[in-house]
Parts: structure tokens; C-alpha cells; sequence
């Protein structure tokens, strides 16, 4: 049985303003995100990837193309996604819990019932005794903690990841792919991520989407399968380098300094 | 339960304590020991002790002339009689009532208008020429014209701190407002947040530590603003104080008038401080972040 396609990007066409002339820097994107998917979007700097999830988010329009969620044209899904990024983006003013509580205001959940949520929330990932801490007292991974918390309370179809744990030490990195390995399972949510790290993309991925170099498609889509997804466990599968690298001959990273 | 085992450590050996000792006198040492409140305190008041003796004792050998400085001694004797007959309190009261009326107005007005910019790129854009056309004028030359309008009552102090303090906060939240966080109001516009909301929980948030910032410049501009539309034109007031005494060559009431100028922009400055520390809990620093070079 073929998945349900969730959502798909269709013919994505975006370019944006440049010294002379437009530069174009999505040129007919097409792909399916299914449901309850884990797909990682891979490709070279500069080729359009935040630019892919600004579209879906309804932060930039395209100027081509449409999205099709669960069969229906939509714009976007603007209040529908949870977005994360590189930076853990927390109101500095607000505390752990406030910063938890932003999204769910929002939505017309009685503050009570909010507040609940919230603790448990914080309390399940975690951050107990944190929630009246303003984030800059908070160490970088309980920082990216409290984003994810964030994001996951507004119960979110899709959740877009951009490169969330870049910034952050390969320890925590692993330890926070865990949670979120875990937490998606739990919740079962969509996940599309973007990074720059083929490791992660194979290790916590269903799928990988590749793209290519400005303007930017599809270059290929692969299937991964691994026995087990968990960060550590999914690295020493024998089939993981197998993915490594097919991925790395389709990015076309070259190590040598001299080619 | 670590420094258990640390002195569970120092212990046996007797050399390692010495040691330690050593260490920690070239801590100490570095630091200055007159670097504490006490010490800083101390040798304030030394130096302000110092200063008022030196003039004092100046004007006795005859090096300055009382007639043109003034005397410490007299400068007291002014401020005691003053303080005596109520007259100190009623200038500074006035005084102080003005730069406050004029400084609350000016912000508020000022930065609401700044703040309300940021709605509409387009009048931004509009009305810039002219708010940079405003600024440049220097608003001391507005006070004849603001004194003919409005009278040589308060109002016309009011109004002239107002037209010194207004135009520096909407300028600051203005400016504040547009280099508020993008990112973050990209994630509250993802996650459904109309323009107000945005404005609500991102902008106004994020401007106002520029905003408080100003209120350490503008409560001067507004004690500026109240003392020169006293200088033109008044009854009662500090500025009315200094004015009528330096035409009369009385120096000691003169320096009076400017020493509890001083005092008053002193307690406005630390009151500014406070409001800060109370209006941004989020800002404040948990330990020094000086480097220590």
C-alpha cells in the first residue's frame, strides 16, 4: 500500500531580487511529504532550503506553484506548522514557561488549561524547575529544549526543522536527537528537517530529499532503512555508511583541497 | 559535598595549604583594596570634603576673589536660611514638578508615536524628512516663541521639556522598533500571530529597553527644558533662583541654586536606574561580565 501523501510542494518556482537581474532560487520544486513522515532535506549552501520552509510557514510567497495538504490547495500552512531553528529563538523577556505558553495563548486555550499543559509539558522534557528561568540562564541544549517544548505543545501538523542543533556540541546534539526521535514518536507528528549534516539526515530520517545546486530541484529522494532510529544505535547499523555515501556522491562534496 | 573532599585533601600535607594560601593572597592582591563600596565611598567623600575646603580656604588667603566664585561657607549659609524660611523647597518643588510633567509627556507622547511608526512603513517613510527636520532644530531657540503661546506659568516649562524630550524618544523607539528581532516575528507569524500581536509581544518588549535607555538623557533634557523656560521668564524655581541671584552678583545663592540642581538630576538618575531594574527583570546580569585584564 502506497503512504498518504500529507503534503505535497508542487512545482515551487521562488526568486528573489538580485543586483541586475531576479536571481532564481527554487525552480519547480516537487515533492511529497507523507503522513507521519521523517524527512530530511539535504543540499548545498545557499540552494534554497529555508527558503522551502518560509513558503510552507507562509513567511515568503512563491511565485509559481501550489501546496497541496492532505488533497486540498492551501496557500500555506501559517499556524499549522511549528518552526525551529539554528537559534533557539526564545523571548528573552519571557520566562521558560511564558516562552511555552506564547503559542498556546494564541490559539484560544484558556490560560488555565494553557498553564497545565505547559508544566507538563516542561516537566515530561525535562525542565522542571526551570519554568521561571529566563532563557539567558538556561545552557544552549536546555535553550534548544525549551524551543522544542515550545513547538511541540502548539500540537503542530507539520513541524519544520531548520537545522535546530547545529549550533550546539555533538553530545547534546545526540541527546536532543534522541528526545526528539522519541517525542515525535510519542506524539506522532511530521517531521521535515533541514541540515547540513548527512549523519543526522541518515540517522533519523524515513526519507532523504535531495537538493541541488541554484536554481534549485529535486536531485533525488531515497528511502532509508535502518533496523533501529535512534541516534546512536542507527550510526552503527551495518547499512548506515551504505546511505553516507550515496548521499555525499550526490551532494559531489569533494575532501581534497585540490580537485 | 565537593569542598568536603577539597579540605578532606588539603589536609595531610601541611605545604598544601601554604600553598593555597599564597594563591589566594595574589588574588587579593590583585584586586585594589580600596575597591569595595566602603572604600569607593570613602574616597568619594574625601575628594568632595577636599574640593569645598580647598575653595574655602582659597577665598580666605585672598587667591580668589569671594565677590566672583563665591564661598563655601556663605554657600551654606544661603542653603540653612533657605532650607529655614521654605523658600529652597518651594523652588525645587516647582522645578522638579515641571521636569517630571514635561518628562512623563515627552516619553509617553514621544515614544507612542515612535512605537506607532512601525505600523505603517509608508508614513514612516513620509514623515521622516520632517522628524530629522525637528531634530536638527536646537529646541533651547523654541523657548521665546513656547513662552508667548503659553504663558510664564508652567505650562510653558512643561511644554518646552516636552519639545526637548519627545522628539529624542520617538526617534529611539522608532528606531528600536525597527531593528526588532525579524526571526522572532517571523516565528510568531508562523505560528498564526496577526500584526497587533506581533507588536504586542515582540515590539513593544524589544524597544522598551531602548526606551528606558532614553530616559536617562531625557531626564535631563526635561530638567534643561524646565530651568531655561525659568531663566526667561518665571516667579518661583530654581532657574528663576539662579537667574535672579547671578543679576544681583549674589554667587553663593547662585551656586545653592545649581548645587541642589545637581542633587535633584541626581535622585532623578538613580530613580531611573531603579525603574530599569524593575521594568527589565530579564536584563539583569547575574555576575560582572567585565573582563578582568
Amino acid at each position: 500500500m502506497a503512504p498518504k501523501v500529507q503534503l505535497r510542494l508542487n512545482g515551487i518556482r521562488k526568486s528573489f531580487p538580485g543586483k541586475s537581474e531576479p536571481v532564481k532560487v527554487l525552480d519547480g520544486l516537487t515533492f511529497d511529504i507523507h503522513e507521519k513522515d521523517f524527512v530530511s532535506i539535504i543540499g548545498p549552501s545557499g540552494c534554497g532550503k529555508t527558503t522551502v520552509f518560509n513558503v510552507i510557514a507562509g513567511l515568503a510567497e512563491p511565485d509559481e506553484g501550489m501546496l497541496l495538504y492532505r488533497g486540498q490547495e492551501v496557500e500555506n500552512l501559517r499556524g499549522r506548522v511549528g518552526y525551529m531553528m539554528q537559534k533557539d529563538l526564545l523571548f528573552p523577556w519571557l520566562t521558560v514557561l511564558d516562552n511555552v505558553l506564547l503559542g498556546l495563548d494564541a490559539k484560544g486555550v484558556s490560560p488555565a488549561e494553557a498553564r497545565d499543559t505547559a508544566r507538563e509539558y516542561i516537566s515530561t522534557f525535562g525542565l522542571s524547575g526551570f519554568e521561571n528561568a529566563y532563557p539567558k540562564m538556561l545552557s544552549g541544549g536546555m535553550r534548544q529544549r525549551a524551543a522544542l517544548i515550545r513547538t511541540l505543545v502548539l500540537d503542530p501538523d507539520i513541524l519544520l526543522l531548520d537545522e535546530p542543533f547545529s549550533a550546539l556540541d555533538y553530545q547534546t546534539r545526540l541527546y536532543l536527537e534522541a528526545v526528539l526521535l522519541e517525542a515525535v514518536e510519542t506524539f506522532n507528528k511530521t517531521v521535515i528537517l533541514v541540515t547540513h549534516d548527512i549523519d543526522e539526515a541518515v540517522a533519523l530520517s524515513k526519507r532523504v530529499v535531495v537538493l541541488s545546486h541554484r536554481p534549485t530541484t529535486v536531485k533525488s529522494v531515497h528511502d532509508i532503512d535502518l533496523s533501529e532510529r535512534s541516534p546512536i544505535a542507527a550510526r552503527s547499523d551495518p547499512r548506515f555508511s551504505g546511505y553516507f555515501h550515496t548521499l555525499c556522491a550526490e551532494l559531489d562534496i569533494q575532501t581534497r583541497a585540490t580537485a | 559535598m565537593s569542598r568536603m573532599t577539597e579540605t578532606a585533601m588539603t589536609k595531610p600535607g601541611a605545604a598544601a595549604p601554604a600553598a593555597k594560601k599564597s594563591v589566594a593572597a595574589r588574588r587579593r592582591s590583585r584586586g585594589n583594596a580600596l575597591d569595595s563600596t566602603l572604600g569607593r565611598s570613602a574616597l568619594q567623600i574625601l575628594a568632595v570634603v577636599g574640593f569645598f575646603l580647598l575653595w574655602e580656604v582659597a577665598v580666605d588667603i585672598g587667591w580668589a576673589n569671594a565677590f566672583l566664585v563665591g564661598q563655601p561657607s556663605g554657600i551654606l549659609g544661603v542653603l540653612v536660611s533657605s532650607i529655614a524660611d521654605g523658600s529652597l523647597f518651594v523652588d525645587a518643588g516647582y522645578t522638579v514638578f515641571e521636569a517630571l510633567l514635561g518628562f512623563a509627556f515627552g516619553t509617553v507622547i514621544g515614544s507612542l508615536i515612535g512605537l506607532s511608526l512601525w505600523y505603517s512603513v509608508f508614513v514612516a517613510r513620509l514623515t521622516e524628512p520632517f522628524i530629522a527636520a525637528i531634530n536638527s532644530v536646537p529646541k533651547i531657540a523654541l523657548a521665546p516663541i513656547i513662552i508667548l503661546w503659553f504663558g510664564t506659568g508652567l505650562t510653558s516649562k512643561v511644554a518646552l521639556a516636552v519639545s526637548l524630550t519627545a522628539i529624542v524618544a520617538l526617534i529611539t523607539a522608532y528606531q528600536a522598533a525597527k531593528d526588532a528581532d525579524k526571526d522572532l516575528q517571523a516565528l510568531l507569524f508562523s505560528m498564526g500571530a496577526d500584526k497587533h500581536r506581533i507588536f504586542k509581544k515582540v515590539i513593544v518588549p524589544s524597544t522598551l529597553p531602548a526606551i528606558i535607555a532614553t530616559f536617562r538623557i531625557n531626564i535631563g533634557f526635561a530638567l534643561v527644558g524646565a530651568v531655561v523656560g525659568e531663566f526667561i521668564s518665571s516667579q518661583h524655581g530654581l532657574g528663576h533662583l539662579i537667574y535672579t541671584a547671578s543679576s544681583l552678583y549674589d554667587l553663593n545663592s547662585v551656586w545653592a541654586g545649581l548645587f541642589v540642581l545637581m542633587l535633584v538630576g541626581f535622585v532623578f538618575y538613580h530613580l531611573v536606574e531603579l525603574t530599569e531594574r524593575w521594568l527589565l527583570p530579564w536584563k539583569q546580569e547575574q555576575h560582572s561580565t567585565q573582563i578582568n585584564v
